[in-house]
């Protein structure tokens, strides 16, 4: 909105004599940052001050906890961040992560009215990840052994489903660490550039990330166009090998024992702020991944085209590239003692998968020092065009298949709320929980036999809750 | 291909978005900028709730990204 000239009269030559005071005195006191920083670290009623143009750190710390229904993949994450902020808008971040995941995780075949057994190689004695026969439902077996193999070292483990019952390798149990960094500062008419890497180790998977920003603020710092580039390199070391995709599963260890994935993307930022109420952002991405992306671990069984019984099963297979692409557009709504966010995102890649998710979250300060705030978020997918629940003996293969459910067309519902109390004005206290569901097609029209009494949607249940803390200091 | 002629228009149409706003006054005044100041009013405000949320969905959904680098930095998925 622009003011008419007429209106400027007194008030806005007022307003102004007053701002350009306040940019001089910024910029004096900017000359001896300790003062800057007795000065701007508290406001005219004496509470501390975090902004702009003030140094001052800010450390983040929370703990996830993640549970699935059906005595699934359970996770426990700490993380902490820690954000140095210089009074002249450079900024240091440094982050770290854990994560202990166990559980059981569907092995993407389907169930059947009969006993299945299913069999995958054992891990070592002294691996940290061992599954031993007393854990997980699962025997060791003996395997003929190979040319050269000592009998005793030729092991396998297998593990047994019941009739009607989704197939799940309960020995899944994983650990993560995860180490961040980034920098980012002004620049000459560059408001903002940076950059920053990470590093995640999991005991079968690596990661490394690298990024690099760009931003630029205008028209009285309402506007703000970034670009972000970012690269990702992946190292995939399953336990026991990588498979040949769609080769029959197995106990025996197999002789590729790595293979990686490379990413590159960018994403395409604008920030504005609308009106004195209203914030929107508005970000395109694009991402392109090169490399192994199968799940190493995960089967699709072959069923019988006339009983639906499964007959064999095989290992799945996945594209070695994907382009994705996203559009995402937030919105924030400041009004009175609440805060709207209204989200959307509209994704597609070259799978075949596309998707919608809107997320809606409405904050409520309440009196003195506690906030509410409930939240919604819907999601809907179609498949990937090489989904499927099974595949079909009397059938070619195809070059590609997989049954992971993530893959399949469904939706999900997430709600929650979160409550916050402000301890002081440098530190926050949060806690807040989230419900997850997955809803999917459990009888699709080209069930087989048996297979149209089971369910063949393996979608997921998840409780989500968080518990964190942030605290400012100068 | 259909979603990605929407893609591309939607990236069309932020690109005019931001050259249009930049020529004209759209937002407020520096003195209007109070309830922009409120630490809850930043694009993501509590950065490690919105990092476990993408690395949940990451993990059981096949999109990602969008507010960010769509890539997970992890095998979770």
């Amino acid at each position: 909105m622009q003011l008419k000239k007429r209106k400027a009269g007194r008030v806005g030559r007022a307003i102004s004599a007053i701002s350009a005071t306040l940019l001089i005195a910024t910029a004096a006191s900017c000359e001896n940052s300790a003062v800057a920083q007795d000065f701007y670290g508290l406001d005219k009623a004496g509470r501390d001050n975090f902004g702009p143009g003030i140094a001052y750190t800010e450390f983040d710390g929370a703990l996830l906890i993640y549970q699935e229904a059906g005595g699934r993949v359970q996770a426990i994450e700490p993380t902490a961040n820690l954000a140095i902020h210089g009074a002249r808008g450079q900024q240091l971040t440094l982050g770290a992560v854990a994560d202990a995941v166990s559980g059981a995780t569907p092995n993407g075949a389907v169930p059947s009215d009969r006993t299945q057994t299913f069999v995958t190689p054992l891990k070592p004695q002294g691996s940290s990840t061992t599954v031993t026969s007393a854990s997980g439902g699962s025997t060791v077996i003996q395997l003929p052994p190979t040319p050269g193999q000592v009998a005793s070292a030729a092991l396998g483990r297998q593990y047994t489903t019941a009739a009607n019952t989704l197939p799940m390798d309960k020995g899944f149990r994983d650990h993560r660490a995860a180490l961040t960094a980034g920098w980012s500062q002004p620049l000459g008419w560059i408001s903002e550039i940076g950059g920053g890497g990470g590093f995640s180790r999991e005991e079968d998977y690596q990661s490394i990330t690298a990024n690099v920003r760009a931003a630029k603020n205008f028209n009285s710092d309402n506007t703000t166009i970034s670009l972000d580039l970012n690269g990702e390199f992946d190292s995939s070391f399953p336990f026991g090998g990588v498979p040949t995709g769609l080769s029959a599963m197995n106990a025996q260890f197999k002789p590729v024992t790595t293979r990686h994935k490379t990413q590159l993307g960018f994403v395409l930022g604008l920030t504005e702020v609308m009106t004195r109420n209203w914030l929107m952002a508005l970000n395109y991405s694009y991402d392109s991944q090169k490399g192994y992306q199968t799940d190493p671990y995960r089967v699709i069984s072959v069923v019988d085209p006339v009983s639906g019984e499964p007959t064999s099963t095989l290992y799945e297979n996945r594209p070695e590239r994907r382009k994705t692409q996203s559009l995402f557009w937030d919105n924030k709504l400041a009004f009175g003692p609440t805060v709207t966010e209204l989200s959307y995102r509209y994704f597609t890649d070259d799978w075949g998968i596309s998707s919608h998710t809107v997320e809606a979250s409405e904050r409520i300060n309440l009196a003195k020092a506690w906030y509410v705030e409930p939240n919604v978020r819907f999601y809907h997918q179609n498949a990937a065009n090489f989904y499927r629940a099974f595949l079909v003996s009397n059938a070619a293969l195809p070059a590609f298949a997989s049954s992971d459910t993530r893959l399949s067309r469904f939706d999900a519902i997430t709600y929650g709320a979160k409550i916050g109390f402000r301890v002081s004005g440098r530190s926050e206290l949060y806690v807040r929980a989230d419900y997850y569901t997955q809803s999917g097609d459990g009888h699709p029209a080209n069930a087989i036999g048996q297979l149209r009494r089971q369910d063949l949607f393996a979608g997921t249940k998840a409780a989500i809750v968080q518990v964190g803390y942030q605290w400012k200091f100068h | 291909m259909k979603p990605l002629r929407i893609i591309h228009g939607a990236l069309i149409a932020l690109v005019a978005a931001a050259a249009c706003s930049s020529c004209t006054a759209v937002g407020p005044r520096p003195w209007e900028k109070d309830l922009m100041a409120r630490p809850e009013m930043q694009l993501v405000p509590y950065p490690l709730q919105t990092a476990a949320d993408e690395h949940v969905y990451f993990s059981k959904e096949a999109s990602s990204g969008g507010r960010g680098f769509a890539g997970g930095g992890c095998g979770c998925n």
